[in-house]
């Protein structure tokens, strides 16, 4: 839908359906963001789960392990490998970080079934479009691409909980985190029906800002400066993970604790745990 | 890609990266049809038989390509590169010019090494002669008839072909391209006609030779034949290159204790592979 | 006919279609020769079935190893198989004539790594249905459009060169249409050559782009010159380097299986020679891309070089080797005119120069993937799943038994019959 939308803001001219939808929509550009609170997360993995079930990511096979398996949200426990009383440890939601700047996937993919909205900033993958050649994976610093190593099967019973809203990819093409684009249309189709240009922000919340129970994730538009986000990700103890790459992810994290903004600078050095048995 | 397909952007990139594209693929097609074309046009104007020699010719080896006038010694060493076609062969003219008359002079020996080849007659590269014809007393015209046949190296070389097909009567030949075809111990083998011309009729049998032919009135048709002096030292020429052939089969027998050839000479070395023997010597490649 | 001879036929339904007059080993030790290749051929052919129809998680590439053995086989039959090019643009454009004596052996090798390399890449990607996907939706600033579009290119010109060298067997061309056509497309071949260099400059950069735009991968990537990154010229330089190297070994290879001489040692030492010397510039340039790499471009993405080499199986010794044991040492030894004209320097060095850029484009693939990236991310290891080994050892069958039959039917080396004489005369 992306595409549809772009393209219809160039082309003014055409007519159809989709137009007459589209030209409802404000054309006003909006900068999705998020922004995740390190400090309120406990890692209980409530986003991880939302959204699979909201994105219809197929159950894992028994032989799918970490490397193979499909989880648009992943959550990473770090531990500062320090000795008790010290020792502490952080959890870390990793997802798409919608690159702003230089887009690596989207620059890399060879038949354009990775785009950025200009309109939204979101960073769409076109399953349809895709080759699977996983070019993007290997461009992407987050390793927050997956690739349908296997045909998606669910049970008869799960196939009555698939959500309508988003369709489900076939094997041997590659997706991510969208920051749930169902309900973003959703959220568009319920504006046009009541003939507003601009969607109201509690109608776009993604699955895993609504299921998070510490209320650690935080969505909203950049560019609107009266928004939390945009007043959230002035924090001084607010960072980005590779923002040193130039790529303008974003994601934020926030964090008090002065070791973990540290440890989300830190480039190549080998962990505590390698340096011991590597 | 194309202006038509959704999302088409006229972005300088898409349009020189397409354009260089397309350029590409579209001289890569126009090389392939161009070829084509081409060969259509060999086939009308008749180039076929030209193409085979002169294809045949550029996979023959340095020393098969010797010019005739290495044989006599008036140059040191020269390779042709022109299909052994002397009448267009500028430095030919100038040999010729330059040549002393003392040198056709002791030509009426017939045996060379063994072979009988009569000087009244001139010789192809590809072991064939061309023979005026021979009209009874009272028949002076000269209507340019004349005889093909195979020469004695040749024959000997071969033997007795089991199978003979002569080109048809009242087709045309062209010199260097095959003007009967041998048929030996599975061996199948075309032996280039030595002139141009009109076949009226076919030998072969009882006869010496296998064509008769009218040929065409081109001043040049006759020039790229050895004649006189030079058939001794082409024959001598052509011993080394036998005798270099048949090294290369495995018996590893050579001519080197002289001798003549024997007649029908692959019933008597049935270990040579002759077929590559022959292909050389007839200058098939 | 009345005397009818004894003499049992000379040529033999299948020995007609050798070239005449040069010697192939009996048909039954063809067989034996080709049916091992043929079998290891229809093993992968079923691994590459079970991929295709059952999914790639036959193989062991994973969301982090989304490259493995097979875009390494890819890049690296494709640089070697840079001989095709180099030597065409080195007959037919610079009138290297000498040459004239490897070159359809160069076009048999080129079509063999192209078309192996497209056909495990239709294998690698999810959704081979899709690839015409390129052509219909091209991003312009992927550099795999540019390999996919040189590659669909330079495998037709590759094509079209071969076509000759079979319609030349000596029974085809009994057929004056095959003839005449040969005749007339090998006089257009200087057009192909030059668009064949164009194609292979363009996608042997390509192929070095694709990684050194990887902004998200500081280990391989490097700052740009005009619109490519240095990688792009290096992998130019590199397998223009490689090709005429793999061309002299193959021939050696083949040489050394068949017992026989097939091409003068002057143009094996000439192909050395070509090898080196872009060698010694590659190196050069190579050294000076990894300094500038090593003190600028890595760490002003925070990431200092050195650390990329602190894991235990991919230390500076990776480093050092690729630039010095496999590429100083074999550019000296090619250059050296003595040592060149022996054997063992010759094709020692040759064989050293492959295995640099065999080398080169392992780093390029699974180093790069192998390091983390991420603070928290670990170093990865990936060994092939059998499926991909098997398809892997299916390329190099498939070459195998293409150029075997190529050897035995059509005329690879023209020189053959010529010193075949003067070694038995």
């Amino acid at each position: 839908m992306h595409n549809l939308r772009s393209w219809n803001v160039e082309n003014n001219t055409s007519k159809g359906l989709e137009n007459l939808i589209m030209e409802t929509i404000s054309e006003k550009k909006s900068q999705y963001g998020m922004m995740i609170d390190l400090d309120r997360c406990n890692g209980c993995g409530a986003c991880a789960v939302a959204c699979a079930v909201e994105n219809n990511v197929p159950p894992a096979y028994q032989q799918t392990n970490t490397r193979t398996g499909i989880t648009w949200m992943r959550v990473f426990e770090i531990p500062n490998d320090e000795q008790f009383p010290q020792s502490d440890s952080v959890f870390v939601p990793m997802f798409c970080q919608q690159c702003e700047n230089e887009t690596p996937c989207v620059t890399v993919c060879p038949q354009n079934a990775v785009e950025i909205d200009p309109l939204t900033g979101i960073v769409g993958q076109i399953p349809q479009r895709c080759l699977g050649c996983r070019y993007c994976m290997a461009a992407c610093p987050y390793h927050a691409r997956y690739f349908n190593w296997r045909d998606p099967k669910w049970t008869d019973g799960m196939k009555l909980q698939l959500n309508p809203d988003v369709a489900p990819r076939m094997r041997g093409v590659v997706e991510k985190c969208n920051f749930c684009h169902g309900r973003l249309h959703t959220a568009r189709q319920k504006a046009a029906a009541n003939g507003s240009e601009k969607i109201d922000p509690n109608d776009y919340v993604p699955a895993c800002v609504e299921s998070c129970p510490n209320k650690a994730i935080i969505f909203g538009d950049l560019e609107d400066g009266s928004s939390e986000i945009s007043q959230a990700i002035k924090s001084k103890n607010t960072f980005r993970f590779l923002s040193r790459l130039g790529t303008e992810p974003k994601v934020y994290f926030n964090s008090g604790r002065a070791w973990v903004r540290e440890m989300a600078e830190q480039a190549l050095t080998r962990t505590k745990k390698e340096e011991i048995y590597g | 890609m194309f202006p038509f397909v959704y999302e088409f952007h006229w972005t300088p990139g898409h349009i020189i990266f397409l354009g260089v594209f397309f350029s590409v693929f579209g001289m890569i097609i126009v090389t392939l049809i161009n070829a084509m074309l081409r060969s259509r046009k060999d086939f009308r104007f008749k180039k076929a038989g030209a193409i085979l020699w002169k294809t045949d010719f550029e996979d023959l080896p340095k020393f098969a390509r010797a010019c005739r006038h290495e044989f006599t010694g008036e140059a040191e060493h020269r390779v042709c590169d022109n299909g052994f076609n002397c009448g267009t062969c500028e430095a030919h003219q100038t040999f010729l010019a330059q040549q002393k008359a003392e040198i056709n002079s002791d030509i009426s020996q017939s045996d060379i090494f063994g072979f009988t080849m009569p000087p009244d007659r001139m010789y192809h590269r590809g072991h064939t002669w061309v023979k005026k014809m021979e009209h009874g007393a009272g028949s002076d015209t000269d209507d340019g008839t004349y005889i093909v046949g195979i020469d004695d190296f040749g024959n000997r070389l071969i033997g007795k072909p089991e199978r003979v097909s002569l080109s048809e009567i009242g087709s045309r030949i062209e010199a260097n391209t095959a003007g009967f075809i041998f048929e030996k111990a599975g061996a199948h083998l075309r032996i280039l006609s030595p002139i141009s011309g009109e076949v009226i009729e076919h030998g072969g049998n009882d006869k010496e030779w296998y064509l008769k032919v009218k040929a065409d009135d081109s001043t040049n048709g006759m020039a790229h034949l050895l004649r006189g002096a030079e058939i001794r030292p082409w024959i001598t020429r052509e011993m080394e290159r036998l005798q270099m052939s048949l090294a290369t089969s495995k018996i590893g027998f050579t001519l080197a204790d002289g001798g003549e050839l024997l007649p029908d000479m692959n019933r008597h070395y049935p270990n040579v592979d002759w077929d590559a023997v022959w292909g050389e010597m007839f200058l098939e490649a | 006919m009345d005397n009818k001879l004894k003499t049992r036929p000379i040529v033999a339904r299948e020995a007609g279609l050798m070239p005449r007059g040069v010697e192939r080993t009996s048909f039954t030790n063809f067989l034996f020769w080709i049916l091992p290749w043929t079998a290891l051929l229809c093993f992968g052919v079923y691994a590459i079935y079970l991929c295709l129809a059952d999914g790639l998680w036959h193989t062991n590439m994973d969301n982090r190893f989304a490259f493995g053995l097979w875009i390494f086989l890819d890049l690296t039959v494709i640089a070697l198989g840079a001989g095709a090019f180099f030597t065409g643009f080195l007959l037919y454009i610079l009138r290297r004539k000498e040459l004239k004596a490897v070159i359809n052996s160069a076009v048999v090798i080129g079509l063999i790594c192209y078309s192996g390399a497209v056909s495990i890449l239709m294998v690698d990607v999810g959704q081979p249905l899709r690839a015409w996907f390129t052509f219909w939706h091209p991003n312009t600033h992927s550099m795999l459009t540019e390999v996919t579009f040189c590659l669909t290119c330079y495998l037709t010109v590759l094509i079209i060169e071969y076509i000759p060298i079979v319609l030349k067997n000596r029974q085809l061309r009994q057929i004056p249409k095959f003839l005449v056509f040969e005749f007339e497309l090998h006089k257009l071949m200087p057009v192909l050559a030059g668009i064949g260099t164009f194609l292979s400059f363009f996608h042997q950069g390509s192929l070095g782009g694709l990684f050194g735009v990887l902004r998200g991968r500081p280990f391989a990537f490097r700052e740009e010159l005009g619109i490519w990154p240095s990688t792009f010229f290096l992998f130019v330089l590199s397998a223009a380097a490689a090709g005429p190297s793999f061309v002299m070994l193959t021939t050696w290879l083949v040489q050394k299986i068949s017992k026989k001489q097939l091409v003068k040692p002057e143009v094996m030492q000439f192909l050395g020679k070509v090898s080196g010397i872009l060698l010694i510039f590659y190196i050069m340039l190579k050294s000076v891309d990894t300094l500038i790499w090593i003190n600028s471009t890595s760490p002003s993405e925070g990431f200092p070089a050195f650390e990329f080499y602190a894991r235990k199986s991919f230390g500076t010794w990776i480093l050092l080797t690729e630039i010095i044991a496999f590429g100083l040492v074999p550019a000296l030894m090619l250059l050296n005119k003595k040592l060149r004209a022996r054997p063992v320097f010759l094709y020692g060095a040759g064989l050293l120069v492959c295995c640099g850029i065999m080398l080169n484009r392992f780093v390029m693939t699974i180093q790069t993937l192998a390091l983390p990236t991420l603070p928290f991310d670990e170093f990865m290891s990936y060994i092939p799943s059998w499926e991909e080994a098997a398809a892997f050892l299916a390329v190099i069958a498939y070459g195998v038994v293409l150029y075997s039959f190529t050897f035995r039917y059509a005329t690879l080396f023209p020189q053959e019959r010529e010193l075949q004489q003067i070694q038995r005369g």
